[in-house]
């Protein structure tokens, strides 16, 4: 079965990991998430929504060398698919037009 | 420094990730935590462990099964396959084990199949939970003791009806014995005779209200109407050759009661047939043949029958059953009982009473019941126990027959686990070879049980039957037994089998050295011997006790007497003086009539007495028997003092034993005559006219017991009839002719009087048969692990005797070197079964007042006994080491 759905904590993680393409693993996606929705997100709920995400079909990993900061144990890094572009594109375009729709009056500037 | 992620957190996260999770979330954890670190130590460690925590969830937790899955069909296809090849190739072990296993897996289950019966009675009635019978509770002012007895007065059922109409059934039961029946034709002609001992009942339809015995034709109501009669299936065949044209026939009645000391009879009643029952279950006490409605002939005579209004009145197997309504409590209902009884019965009646449940009555052995066969619940747990340890020997045979053997397999196991065969593989390929064993074992020990059980049923005097293989309980033990007896006898080998080292097995480096329990298997042998021996001892003590029984002399001639049973009529002497007469014209030696023979087991007549005036009855209790002046003679009884009864019809004198002077404390037997005895409540009072020389009047389980003989025609029952030396088979035929023609209306039977005596001793005979059988099975599986063990020995020490015949060891020496072992063995097991066996036997002994004296030869039959079997089973496998080429053993190296 394909779910095509995606959470919007999801959308986030997969923007991100479009944004920092091949630089995208568990602790880069968490961090700059923080940095950039100020907001303090646990390391577990990313790789919650990886791992959702690479089931799905919309990123694919890779793992990344030994390195010694990290008890030795390789990073995995994430790339998104053509299909997750896809999807973001679709969420970008659904909410662009919704957001389009707004009437163009004045919010009480 | 470098700083360290806390090791309790890291250990939990490793123990439940996922393997291919494990990097990624280990290493971004470690990486947030050493980035961490250097702000806040402490906080790093906290947030460490809750992320920790947060990674807990289904998506990151290892699944359950830890290995990976295989092909599993096909594997243990495989297995059966192979399994079956190993089988059919080792057919001696093979067939070995299964016969060992076959053997403990029949007697456990003839002994399920018994305990199943037996524990089985009467619990197919729809009401057994309310059902129970009221027994008399009697206290003996000077023992303290306390008994129950089945038989209740006569104005019990009666009075329970009126005094407790909660109750929903009350039913008078009477089991009569001994009754002669005649089947009478149309025209009032009489067609033929039947004797009946067990199976006449009279009761009440209420009986069959609570009990559930199915009518095939007429009515229950019929039994509220006198002089009817219900037949089972069975018993209406017997008579009328079909049951359906039973119905409205008529059959005539004449039986015995007993009441106190005396034995009554009733004239023949006419019963007409007013309905047939279905056959009657094997499991019930209640073996029906016939059931006369209640008030028939003595059960409704108020004068001299059952019922007569003294509560002091009863019979034996005179019974009350109740049927107690839903929810009323059994304390409850017996205090009531009681309140009754004080309230009904004559001051002097001390006697109360309880109700027993109808669940219980199968295993009330001091009560009895209608079918005098009853079960403890102590032996039933005997059983049981017999059951689970002949199973664990067979069993332990079983893994020492597999674990020698297992040598043999080191290479097929190397094999296996060189192509990649884990543990677990291997036990399991193994267990499956035992299950093949154990089903073939199961299959085997049916058709033992199907062909011995008849044998079985004959010796116990039982009507178990393996026709219950529809029953669902004995498929269940069945395939219980092969799941349990798998696992018992298939985990140890299996286990040893898989732990061997594949590169020692494929070099040929193992040998039996390396199967470990070599001194486990001797203890086994050992045990399995004492138990062997000690069966054989006691078998051999049994048969002596009987031998003796049978050749002691009992005080009285017991040859070539025969007894035939006699009707008495109202003429008094007539028919006996007739009888005597024919008889003595036939060329018998003497002739004798009396109620019973000089020696009884359980159909003695005790009676309470007063002796010489006394205001009060003797502190004991004396056997009666009446018997006519030619009962010395005949028995060749011996006087000690005083003389003989005279001819009499009615009692007029008594003659006692010397144990009955000893008893009431006088010192010469003279000393007795012509005091007077009083008994039946001073109905009968008459002057000792002689003492006679003691002879065992009881079984020689029991003591002398003191004695009474008076003469009284009417309480005679039996002829006992001494038989010329020559031309027996033509005085019986004579004896025969002379009955039929003086009791034309019933079967002419005869018993000789040794048979009987011997009949006493049935209990004994069946004990010492089931040790025969027990020793048997032992000695059986014994010489099994012995085979198993020594065969085991050949294995291993087959280098050291090829040196040994190398260096110039005669075969007889090798022989000797097999056999000292053994027989090493065997006598520490003689050791210890010996005590053993004679404290138990000597305990068995002390039940009886004749007894033999165990010799020293008992225990070295049986000693000798199993050696020699012993020896003739390690025989094959010593001569076969000793004869061996030792080239062939000492060339593979």
């Amino acid at each position: 079965m394909i779910n095509h759905s995606i959470g919007e904590f999801e959308e986030l993680v997969l923007l991100m990991v479009a944004a920092l393409h091949d630089e995208a693993y568990g602790v880069s996606i968490q961090e700059n998430l923080v940095e950039k929705l100020s907001k303090n997100i646990n390391i577990s709920a990313v790789h919650v929504a990886l791992k959702r995400m690479e089931d799905k079909g919309f990123i694919k990993s890779r793992f990344g060398g030994i390195t010694e900061d990290r008890g030795g144990r390789r990073k995995k890094y994430y790339v998104i698919t053509a299909l997750g572009k896809r999807i973001l594109d679709s969420q970008y375009e659904v909410r662009t037009k919704l957001y389009n729709m707004i009437p163009k009056i004045s919010f009480g500037r | 420094m470098k700083a360290t992620p806390p090791a309790r957190s890291l250990q939990f996260l490793r123990w439940f990730c996922r393997e291919d999770y494990l990097d990624e979330i280990e290493g971004d954890l470690v990486e947030i935590f050493l980035r961490r670190h250097e702000q806040s130590p402490a906080k790093a460690r906290r947030q460490f462990l809750w992320s920790v925590l947060k990674h807990f969830r289904p998506e990151f937790i290892k699944s359950i099964r830890l290995k990976p899955r295989y092909n599993s069909t096909a594997m243990i296809r495989n297995n059966f396959k192979t399994s079956f090849r190993k089988l059919a190739r080792n057919r001696n072990y093979a067939f070995m084990n299964i016969a060992g296993l076959a053997a403990g897996i029949a007697v456990c289950l003839i002994i399920f199949i018994i305990i199943h019966f037996q524990t089985s009675f009467d619990n197919f009635h729809a009401n057994k939970d309310r059902i129970y019978r009221v027994l008399t509770e009697s206290h003996h002012a000077e023992s303290g003791s306390v008994t129950y007895a089945k038989n209740v007065p006569f104005p019990m059922p009666g009075g329970l009806k009126a005094a407790f109409p909660q109750l929903e059934q009350v039913a008078p039961v009477y089991a009569s014995h001994n009754d002669a029946l005649q089947v009478i034709d149309d025209n009032g002609a009489q067609v033929k005779n039947f004797k009946e001992q067990n199976g006449v009942f009279y009761t009440s339809p209420s009986f069959f209200k609570m009990f559930n015995f199915p009518l095939l034709a007429g009515s229950y109501e019929s039994l509220n109407d006198l002089n009817n009669v219900l037949l089972t299936k069975e018993t209406a065949e017997t008579y009328f050759g079909d049951w359906k044209s039973a119905m409205g026939k008529t059959i005539k009645i004449a039986g015995y009661y007993s009441m106190g000391a005396g034995l009554f009879q009733f004239p023949a009643t006419a019963l007409k047939v007013s309905g047939i029952l279905a056959t009657i279950p094997a499991n019930t006490d209640f073996q029906l043949k016939l059931v006369v409605s209640y008030g028939t002939d003595f059960t409704g005579d108020k004068e001299y029958g059952f019922q007569q209004p003294g509560w002091n009145m009863s019979a034996p197997d005179f019974g009350c059953y109740v049927l107690l309504p839903p929810g009323i409590s059994v304390d409850n209902f017996n205090q009531q009982l009681s309140a009754y009884a004080r309230k009904v019965q004559p001051a002097d009646n001390k006697d109360s009473y309880r109700i027993q449940p109808i669940s219980a009555v199968h295993y009330d052995a001091a009560a009895g019941n209608y079918s005098n066969k009853t079960i403890s619940h102590a032996l039933i747990n005997v059983l049981w126990l017999i059951a689970a340890f002949i199973l664990l020997i067979a069993c332990v045979n079983f893994i020492n027959l597999s674990t020698a053997q297992a040598v043999n397999r080191a290479k097929e196991v190397g094999v296996r686990k060189v192509l990649g065969s884990n543990k677990s593989q291997l036990q399991i390929q193994f267990i499956i070879e035992t299950l093949l064993i154990v089903t073939g074992a199961v299959i085997l020990a049916a058709g033992i049980t199907i062909l011995a059980l008849p044998s079985v049923n004959k010796l116990l005097e039982l009507s178990v039957s393996f026709s219950t293989l529809s029953d669902p309980s004995i498929i269940l033990f069945l395939l219980t037994a092969i799941v349990v007896v798998t696992v018992i006898a298939g985990f140890y080998p299996s286990v040893v089998l898989a732990r061997f080292n594949p590169v020692n097995a494929l070099k040929s480096k193992l040998t039996a050295n390396t199967v470990k329990g070599i001194s486990l298997r001797r203890g086994l042998v050992v045990f399995q011997f004492i138990i062997a021996q000690a069966l054989i001892i006691g078998t051999l003590v049994i048969v002596q006790q009987m031998n003796y029984f049978m050749d002691r002399p009992l005080g009285f001639d017991k040859e070539a007497i025969v007894n035939v049973p006699y009707r008495p009529d109202s003429t008094g002497g007539t028919l006996t003086d007739y009888l005597k007469q024919q008889l003595l014209s036939k060329g018998v030696q003497a002739v004798s009539f009396s109620s019973n023979n000089p020696l009884e087991d359980d159909n003695n007549m005790f009676t309470t007495f007063r002796f010489d005036h006394a205001i009060k009855d003797a502190d004991f209790q004396a056997i009666t028997k009446f018997a006519d002046n030619d009962y010395v003679p005949t028995y060749k009884l011996q006087l000690v003092a005083g003389r003989n009864l005279r001819p009499s019809g009615p009692t007029t004198e008594f003659l006692v034993n010397e144990s009955f002077v000893k008893s009431l404390g006088l010192k010469k037997p003279e000393d007795i005559l012509n005091k007077e005895v009083s008994i039946m409540g001073g109905l009968i009072k008459c002057p000792v006219v002689g003492v006679l020389k003691d002879f065992n009047d009881r079984s020689l389980r029991q003591d002398l017991a003191p004695l009474l003989i008076a003469t009284n025609a009417t309480m005679y029952r039996q002829a006992s009839i001494k038989l010329p030396t020559a031309n027996i088979v033509s005085t019986m035929q004579a004896v025969k002719k002379i009955w039929e023609k003086a009791f034309p209306n019933n079967v002419y039977e005869y018993r000789f009087l040794d048979d009987k005596i011997g009949s006493f001793y049935k209990q004994e005979n069946q004990l010492s048969q089931l040790y025969k059988i027990f020793a048997a099975i032992a000695i059986f599986l014994s010489c099994l692990g012995l085979y198993g063990l020594a065969s085991f020995m050949a294995v291993q020490r087959i280098k050291e005797v090829g040196i040994r015949k190398v260096l110039g060891a005669s075969s007889a020496n090798i022989v000797y070197l097999f056999s000292k072992e053994f027989i090493i063995l065997i006598a520490i097991a003689f050791v210890i079964a010996t005590p053993i066996a004679w404290y138990y036997m000597h305990q068995w002994l002390q039940d009886y007042a004749y007894r033999i004296t165990i010799s020293w030869w008992v225990f070295a039959a049986g000693g000798l006994t199993s050696i020699i079997i012993a020896l003739a089973t390690i025989s094959f496998h010593a001569i076969k080491a000793a004869i061996a080429n030792p080239v062939k053993s000492l060339r593979t190296e």
